[in-house]
């Protein structure tokens, strides 16, 4: 891997713990275990489309570690792997579906996918088919949150596609 | 746009609106009356929220957490908790089958059941 691969992969990883963190100081709309705005996936989803698939996995990985940390919860760091791993295995199974122009519907996937490994997890951990109730709300907080993220990544990614042609651009100048 | 890609719209928004049509039935339903205190997989408390008397009921985690839980006029909620988020502290009385209180960090979870088969 190459410096500058290295050196950007630690940004898109830095930045997402930052707004990670943020999230976190943002209190809950919904009360509801489970339920959030997931902020932090706009990097994941930006990730999936510029970096390969093991280049993605590391960002996602170092995020959830360093971000159990920061949250100081290391109990929901097991809902959030799992969820995050279903999650990006489905977003990169997608990606070669999935015209450039259309990240949002990739997102929402991608979140539906989180929220059923969470529950997943939670059907192991509490040992109870009581927190299956609580799917059909996840679902539709999740399709929310996730066409919001998704947006979000698509306007990140067109911008800095535009920038990198400019300067490619000035380059031949 | 090709086949795939309507494929995957189709699943998305069927799933989005099945979620829908699932939460709003739930929620025409009447709720029963039936409350469950599962920790960790083990039902250890049930209520008949109709009959409770008002109490405060303490559940010790494994790893030394603590949730407490009070009824009062007949509802139900997690009054305390030693947990960072605080979410099943916030999720508020105990009043559709949609939305139970769950613990995650404590594994506690609060919700209502049919009667049938407990009394």
């Amino acid at each position: 891997m190459s410096t500058k691969k290295l050196t950007e992969l630690a940004l898109l990883t830095a930045v997402a713990l930052i707004i990670f963190v943020i999230e976190l100081r943002i209190p809950n709309l919904v009360p509801i275990a489970g339920v959030k705005l997931g902020l932090a996936n706009i990097i994941t989803v930006y990730a999936v489309f510029r970096y390969k698939p093991n280049e993605t996995a590391m960002v996602v990985t170092a995020r959830l570690l360093l971000g159990a940390m920061f949250s100081g919860t290391i109990v929901s760091l097991l809902y959030s792997v799992s969820g995050a791993f279903l999650c990006l295995v489905g977003m990169l199974s997608l990606r070669n579906i999935i015209p450039k122009n259309w990240i949002w519907l990739c997102s929402i996937t991608g979140a539906i996918f989180h929220n059923i490994g969470q529950i997943l997890m939670a059907l192991v951990l509490m040992k109870t088919t009581a927190v299956l109730a609580s799917l059909p709300i996840l679902m539709i907080s999740g399709c929310i949150a996730g066409a919001f993220t998704g947006l979000c990544a698509q306007l990140l990614l067109n911008r800095l596609e535009r920038r990198n042609s400019t300067q490619n651009q000035n380059h031949e100048i | 746009m090709n086949k795939k890609l309507i494929a995957l719209l189709i699943c998305v928004g069927l799933i989005f609106v099945s979620s829908i049509v699932i939460v709003v039935v739930r929620e025409t339903q009447p709720a029963g009356q039936m409350v469950e205190i599962i920790q960790d997989g083990t039902t250890l408390y049930t209520f008949d929220m109709g009959k409770a008397k008002n109490q405060t009921i303490r559940i010790d985690a494994p790893d030394g957490g603590y949730n407490i839980i009070t009824i009062q006029d007949g509802t139900i909620f997690m009054s305390e908790a030693d947990c960072p988020d605080q979410i099943c502290v916030h999720t508020g009385v105990l009043r559709s089958e949609n939305v139970p209180i769950v613990c995650l960090p404590h594994k506690v979870i609060i919700h209502f059941v049919d009667g049938e088969g407990i009394a």
